[in-house]
């Protein structure tokens, strides 16, 4: 949401000063609470913070509830908006501003400024142009909202936050290809947990999802940035590890094991320990012609690990039937 | 008793008058600020004035406000039994903190386009609160 919003500034940031003379427009949005500020380049720091303490106080004052100043991310864009011999005082202080709120069915997302160190320098012919611009704001910030959370709904698991089965499929594919083409390295680690019908039907699936949302907890903090790690249902995982050896791929797959083996889950009144089983695939160690068999490969992994006695990791083996 | 009869005629006299004269000013105060900052703002505005005013003058809370504006049907019946001046005072701070949020989000640009109707109409609340 932030890029579009900075997109929003900026374009709103080129066409404003056709309209009004300011020396700052800003933008606070209220979810992050985050304030872009697109400023005339001479704008001295002391009016960009007095710009900010008073979005912030307007701000307040709408939604009836005290900001912190400390709280708000801001991010500045400098541009030459008066002509070169125009350049503004040093010393430079607020005067004047016009704020409104981004109001969109009744709920104030925001709010929009623009500010001056002139004294009195806008009039009511400025407001009325400011508040048709704020309402196509708003209007265009609440599709762009709505449109990133359809986007979150189609991408990711809603129990566990983890990207969803349709995400691993398009990430994987795109990750595959890049490897295919360009002969990088490529692991796929297929982690299940371990007896966790048993969780269900012992502790109810309302304890049983408390246990998933944990490990996919743990196994986010596994694994590396660019790494992705999705539910691919019931209570089975993929990590796609770009660029990651074999080697690599097993620390991090031991290193998850070792993690859940070692962690005390609340279910009910009672602590109870699991473990989790994990398959490991790799591109091209495997020699794989496409993602379906990489992911076949690591399934083929997994079942050898649990074949073994569970709580292991077991890495594909090529003599193996697919 | 007939003393208690007079002051309340005489009060709900006063009264009609003051709900009468504060609904064309809420109505005045709608169209003005309305042409400047638009409905939805405006409906926003009064929102959380009424909202926050309501709390020490409850009979504001059945004032209505759409984006169509602002209407006191529901107003006269929150009213009954209260003494006019009460119903002049939670007007009267509704108004003020209207034009406290209207100055705090464009300092005196609204203001100076309304003050000049609105004093006028808070002078004539104030002469019939001091007839009575």
């Amino acid at each position: 949401m932030s890029v579009e919003i900075q997109e929003i500034v900026e374009s709103a940031g080129v066409n404003l000063p056709n309209l009004f003379d300011f020396s700052s427009f800003g933008l606070l949005w209220k979810e992050g609470l985050l304030l872009y500020l697109y400023q005339e380049e001479s704008c001295p720091p002391s009016l960009t913070q007095e710009v900010v303490k008073n979005m912030v106080r307007v701000f307040s004052a709408l939604g009836e509830e005290q900001i912190d100043v400390d709280r708000v991310t801001v991010q500045v864009e400098k541009r030459k908006l008066r002509p070169k011999q125009m350049t503004m005082d040093p010393k430079a202080t607020l005067k004047s501003h016009l704020t409104l709120p981004l109001a969109v069915e009744g709920d104030i997302m925001g709010c929009i400024s623009l500010n001056s160190d002139q004294s009195n320098a806008f009039d009511a012919q400025d407001l009325q142009f400011f508040s048709v611009i704020g309402y196509q704001m708003a209007a265009t910030l609440k599709h762009f909202q709505r449109f990133s959370s359809i986007q979150n709904i189609a991408i990711y698991d809603t129990l566990t936050d983890l990207y969803n089965r349709r995400y691993f499929e398009e990430r994987l594919a795109l990750e595959a290809q890049k490897s295919f083409y360009g002969g990088t390295s490529l692991s796929l680690v297929m982690v299940d947990i371990d007896h966790f019908k048993k969780v269900n039907d012992t502790f109810g699936h309302t304890e049983g999802d408390k246990v998933l949302c944990r490990i996919s907890s743990l196994l986010k903090a596994s694994v590396r940035k660019k790494d992705t790690v999705a539910r691919y249902g019931g209570e089975e995982f993929f990590l796609i590890l770009p660029e990651a050896g074999l080697e690599e791929s097993f620390i991090i797959a031991e290193r998850i094991r070792h993690l859940v083996e070692n962690t005390s889950f609340d279910v009910g009144q009672a602590e109870i320990n699991l473990t989790v089983s994990s398959g490991i695939s790799n591109f091209p160690v495997h020699r794989a012609s496409s993602k379906e068999e990489l992911v076949k490969m690591a399934d083929l992994a997994l079942y050898d690990a649990k074949r073994g006695g569970r709580n292991r990791v077991c890495i594909y083996n090529v003599n193996q039937k697919k | 008793m007939a003393s208690v009869i007079n002051e309340n005629k005489k009060g709900k006299w006063s009264g009609d008058l003051l709900l009468e004269l504060y609904s064309n000013l809420l109505v005045e105060i709608w169209e003005i600020v309305s042409a400047l900052i638009g409905e939805t703002i405006l409906e926003l505005l009064f929102t959380l004035a009424i909202r926050r005013i309501g709390d020490k003058y409850p009979f504001l809370v059945s004032l209505k406000v759409s984006e169509d504006g602002v209407s006191l049907e529901g107003v006269k019946e929150a009213c009954r039994g209260l003494p006019p001046l009460e119903v002049h005072r939670g007007f009267q701070s509704l108004i003020t903190h209207l034009f406290h949020l209207f100055s705090t989000l464009a300092e005196g640009v609204i203001s100076r386009e309304l003050f000049p109707k609105v004093f006028q109409k808070v002078r004539e609340a104030e002469r019939i609160i001091s007839q009575k």
